[in-house]
């Protein structure tokens, strides 16, 4: 095992089993995501791209195969204790229903600080700090209806980092944004990862997307066909 | 979860309230009205549970009662004590006491001409009895007591058992502390009609002096002080100091003591109220968990989210709760400000109830009723309609937290 590793799959699969025909959404996949990486996961429409994060992200476990966070088993957690784990340690960017439609800009990014018990002053202030740095300040004070598609995905990326998680997953981020503004979007990720060693992992099937990732792994029909690094 | 993390939630929750504005104000004013009822019914409830007691300890009982020790254990007529002027006059001097009446007791026979019964005879001072009890209102034919001559009051139904008419004779007879039967001849003054059929039939009151010149009692001897306080909830304090000021010769009971029964029946009807609570309560959770289960079922992709970027169970159930019990504490907040103004008014002018007046009669009650706002009324409503409205998103939180976030955000 790669002690540099953030998240490491080994030989992952994974079977939808509900419906009337069992869905083989990935066959046997491997990958290791490490510090600072920019990683991209691309592949078409239902090749398993969210499948794959979801478990990168314990949001959900394999049929066979195991992922570690940090070295440690996840099919060894709990759910109360895989919730944790996001909260302290993954940030989530999702294509849509992001936002909490009731809360302010400011206060969805509070919000994880929230859950983790940081006392009000210092939310506000390092909720603050991070959407100045990511050129959003004014936006603190607007709902998410106030905003544009690619304002409100300004402030997710801003929830998801407030935190400084190890790990930050974005599920096609721009897929609801035009593509002016999706690769604003991927300006401010790949800033974050610059200048503060944000590590990325994100998806698309958007060939415009896709030529950003510093590491491309090529998904089809749930296996990594293909890795390229730049 | 530290207070300021529930503050933050109970934030997102009073928010999370105000999305359908429709359908909150709706549940909102079925608690209000839910809680103004409630309100309103158990100050009345009470007062006229209060109202019933009070108006039977009026008739004869008083708040509190002075005897010889073991009297009331064994009310024989030799167990009377001395210097009741002196002790009426020390008992009357506490801050608490409105008035206080002697009186010599003895159980006896009434005989007319055609007739007779028993009867428990009360030998009374009638100024001081009549600011005890109500006996001098309750004067159909004839008049009161004067305290002057052989004079008798007895009850209606007495007299039609006896067959006699105002201005007829009768003759009372008793045995005497020395063993002898004590009688004497007294004439009908007065008939009485109280609310108990029992008291109208068996009670017969003479001039204190009379009685105990046929009992052969001392000038100074009574068996009983009939104590009537301001507020019979002050009995309790006054039994306490005036046991202590008291020769142990003497027994201080209040009416707790003296008719437990009717304290219990009190308490009876005052327990029935929870019976409406339920009715109420029921009636409003059903649309309560209706409405939060709508709000919860519209929201599952967002629940998603929370879950997914950590929010553990605990939490959201807390959020989902809360903004029921939000819910609950406005429309319990908004239900007393409205019936707190009706409640000053009723307290102030009563309730007429003239229509049910004599089903009322029949319960000891007067045809207006006057509301009681106790304690026990504002924590009933503080705490069993925002429990209430709790209960109501149980179920629809046990929804909420069981999203799973991946199915979830895929639904939409
Ligand atoms: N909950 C599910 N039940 C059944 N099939 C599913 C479920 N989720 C995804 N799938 C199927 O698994 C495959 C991979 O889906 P997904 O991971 O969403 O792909 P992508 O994100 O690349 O579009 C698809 O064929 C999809 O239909
Ligand atoms: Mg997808």
């Amino acid at each position: 095992m790669n002690p540099n590793a953030i998240v490491q799959a080994e030989q992952v699969t994974k079977i939808y089993d509900e419906g009337a025909v069992p869905v083989q959404a990935l066959r046997g996949v491997s990958l290791t995501i490490e510090p600072g990486e920019f990683t991209v996961i691309a592949g078409p429409s239902g090749s398993g791209k969210t499948t794959l994060l979801n478990l990168l992200g314990a949001l959900d476990v394999p049929t066979e195969g195991r992922v570690f966070f940090e070295g440690q088993d996840l099919s060894t957690l709990s759910r109360r204790e895989r919730a944790r784990l996001r909260l302290y340690k993954i940030g989530f960017v999702f294509q849509a229903y992001n936002l909490i439609p009731v809360l302010t800009a400011l206060e969805n990014v509070e919000f994880v600080l929230l859950l983790q018990g940081v006392p009000e002053r210092e939310r506000r202030r390092r909720a603050l700090e991070v959407l100045e740095q990511l050129g959003i300040g004014e936006l603190a004070h607007k709902r998410p209806h106030e905003m544009s598609g690619g304002q409100q995905q300004r402030v997710a990326v801003a929830r998801a980092v407030v935190s400084r998680p190890r790990l930050v997953l974005a599920d096609e981020p721009t897929a609801n944004l035009d593509s002016a503004t999706g690769a604003r979007l991927l300006d401010l990720m790949e800033q974050l990862n610059r200048e503060q060693g944000v590590t990325f992992v994100f998806s698309s099937h958007d060939p415009q997307v896709i030529e950003r990732g510093r590491r491309l792994l090529w998904l089809h029909d749930g296996q990594i066909e293909r890795e390229e690094r730049r | 979860m530290s207070f300021r993390g529930v503050t933050g939630l109970a934030r997102v929750a009073w928010r999370n309230l105000w999305r359908n504005r429709r359908r909150t104000l709706i549940v909102l004013s079925s608690v209000v009205v839910g809680v103004f009822v409630l309100v309103l019914f158990d100050t009345l409830n009470l007062g006229m549970v209060e109202q019933m007691l009070d108006n039977q300890l009026r008739l004869h009982i008083g708040h509190v009662q002075i005897h010889r020790q073991g009297y009331h254990a064994n009310p024989a007529v030799e167990r009377f004590f001395r210097k009741a002027e002196a002790l009426r006059q020390q008992v009357a001097a506490e801050p608490e006491v409105r008035a206080v009446a002697p009186r010599v007791l003895v159980h006896g026979l009434l005989s007319s001409a055609y007739n007779n019964g028993g009867v428990q005879l009360v030998g009374v001072a009638p100024e001081a009895e009549s600011l005890v009890t109500f006996i001098a209102d309750q004067i159909v034919a004839g008049r009161y007591l004067t305290g002057e001559g052989s004079e008798i009051l007895i009850g209606e139904r007495l007299a039609r058992k006896l067959e006699v008419r105002l201005g007829d004779r009768v003759v009372a007879m008793a045995a005497r502390p020395d063993g002898q039967i004590g009688s004497e001849v007294f004439r009908v003054v007065g008939l009485f009609r109280t609310v108990s059929a029992d008291f109208d039939r068996t009670m017969a009151f003479i001039p204190i002096d009379r009685a105990r010149a046929m009992l052969g009692l001392p000038p100074d001897a009574a068996h009983e002080l009939a104590v009537l306080l301001d507020d019979a909830r002050q009995a309790d304090a006054l039994k306490a100091r005036l046991q202590a000021a008291l020769p142990d010769t003497l027994e201080v009971l209040t009416y707790r003591d003296v008719v437990p029964l009717l304290v219990m029946q009190r308490d009876l009807y005052a327990e029935m109220m929870y019976l409406i609570y339920l009715i109420i309560g029921v009636a409003l959770i059903f649309g309560i968990i209706n409405a939060m289960l709508m709000a919860v079922l519209e929201r599952l992709p967002e629940f998603g989210v929370l879950r997914a970027i950590g929010m553990s169970e605990g939490r959201l159930f807390l959020l989902v709760s809360l903004e029921s019990l939000l819910l609950g504490l406005l429309g319990t907040a908004i239900g007393w400000a409205l019936s707190l103004p009706v409640y000053a008014y009723l307290a102030r002018h009563g309730l007429d109830l003239a229509v049910f007046s004599e089903a009322l009669a029949a319960f000891g009650v007067g045809s207006v009723i006057y509301p009681r706002l106790t304690l026990r009324v504002v924590w009933n409503a503080w705490l069993i309609i925002p429990l209430v409205a709790w209960l109501g998103a149980l179920y629809p939180a046990w929804r909420a937290i069981h999203v799973e976030p991946v199915e979830a955000m895929r639904a939409v």
